[in-house]
């Protein structure tokens, strides 16, 4: 018997989804930390997501997310702050983890296509910070904020001013992203999927 | 880290099916935005938070899940007020609260192993289908549940290591290592997994792989 699947994912991918997806639950569950420059202490779970995307590449980092969704809708208690519960999906904030599974997809595919071709260590950092903007901040909150303005009623417009209050901060966290998969890719270079 | 939001208890919430509960939550889902009524949403929260009330949460977990939800609630309620009037942000206050209550409510009194079971039988088709595999997936679940402590005992290791070399907390520092140390031992895991031949041939009981 082989150990793929119908849909190619051998018994080592199920690992790193799975491996992954602790990972993004337990940088929610450590305290949040302060970067130098926000004032305020950010938590690390959506760091957590651009690497996922950027790190295992578009499939498995998307069902990275899926399976932290799915932990969540089950009633655990795996975002930040102990959050958990089908309550997250229908909140206002629902959003961003749907937006999750979307946006590792499309910074693992930037990565898979793009990232991986350039050459020289400043380009390719740039291009991973890129990523996991592309991915981890425009798409999520392509998602996040249209659901923000159906769950909660405002106008689109104050929804989306409303939901912007978390971009600097992902900002810092992508630029800490590019970083970390730059770092990771170099210790332990693993095939993108 | 507590591993489920599940309440232990035996009321009536408790022991409805998973499916009953989810299809109530969906279908008042639905009701909820139909209406623009205070008068009919005010009372679908008290409802809510009866039926909440009635699964006999234990008060820490119980403000821990509400303190964030409620925060949220006021920042968008002072929003709505501000921007749309007072009617609409009552509007939007009640439906989710009433929304939010009850979801609240079905996460208390329904084990994750029963929810598992009936998102399971929902993607039932998918599975047919070969875009989903069960088997997989709660390889998954599973896995994901017997290395969350596993993974923060060596974020808090490498933190320490860090923090004894005179090193402050680095979140690119921090991370990396974390990661590598995580994707290396994927390897031994699936291999013991493999070893194990887990999954079984016939996860569904049909013809396997041609």
């Amino acid at each position: 018997m082989s150990t793929r699947n119908e849909s190619g994912l051998g018994t080592r991918d199920v690992v790193m989804i799975a491996l992954f997806a602790a990972i993004i639950v337990t940088l929610g569950l450590v305290p949040p930390v302060s970067i130098g420059v926000v004032p305020v202490p950010i938590t690390l779970q959506t760091l957590g997501v651009m690497l996922a995307g950027a790190a295992l590449g578009p499939v498995r980092g998307a069902l990275s997310c899926a399976l932290v969704a799915l932990l969540t809708l089950i009633g655990l208690p795996v975002l930040s702050g102990g959050r958990g519960g089908v309550g997250v999906f229908l909140g206002p904030t629902g959003g961003y983890v749907v937006g999750w599974i979307l946006g590792a997809l499309v910074t693992g595919l930037l990565v898979k296509h793009w990232v991986l071709r350039l050459r020289g260590r400043g380009a390719q950092i740039a291009g991973y910070i890129t990523a996991c903007v592309v991915g981890g901040i425009l798409v999520v909150y392509l998602i996040g904020i249209p659901w923000l303005w159906l769950a909660s009623g405002l106008t689109l417009g104050k929804a989306f001013v409303g939901g912007l209050v978390f971009v600097p901060g992902d900002l810092v966290k992508a630029v800490v992203a590019g970083l970390v998969v730059h770092g990771v890719r170099r210790a332990y270079p693993i095939p993108v999927k | 880290m507590n591993l489920s939001l599940y309440v232990r208890g035996n009321t009536p919430l408790h022991r409805l099916p998973a499916s009953v509960k989810f299809g109530v939550l969906f279908a008042s889902g639905i009701a909820l935005f139909l209406t623009d009524r205070v008068l009919v949403l005010g009372p679908a929260a008290a409802v809510g938070a009866g039926l909440l009330l009635s699964v006999r949460p234990p008060a820490t977990a119980l403000r821990r899940q509400l303190t964030g939800l409620l925060i949220t609630l006021a920042v968008i309620f002072a929003a709505a007020a501000l921007f749309e009037g007072v009617h609409t942000a009552f509007v939007v206050l009640f439906r989710l609260l009433a929304l939010l209550l009850l979801a609240l409510a079905v996460t208390f009194s329904t084990r994750a192993a029963d929810l598992l079971e009936f998102f399971e039988r929902l993607t039932a088709p998918l599975a047919r289908l070969g875009v989903a595999n069960p088997a997989k997936i709660s390889l998954g679940v599973s896995l994901v549940l017997r290395f969350v402590p596993e993974v923060h005992r060596g974020y808090l290791e490498i933190r320490e290591a860090q923090a004894a070399r005179g090193l402050r907390a680095n979140p690119a520092a921090l991370v990396v290592p974390l990661i590598v140390r995580t994707l290396k031992s994927a390897d031994a895991i699936a291999d013991a997994i493999d070893a194990r031949c887990y999954p079984p041939p016939h996860p569904t009981g049909r013809e396997t792989t041609p």
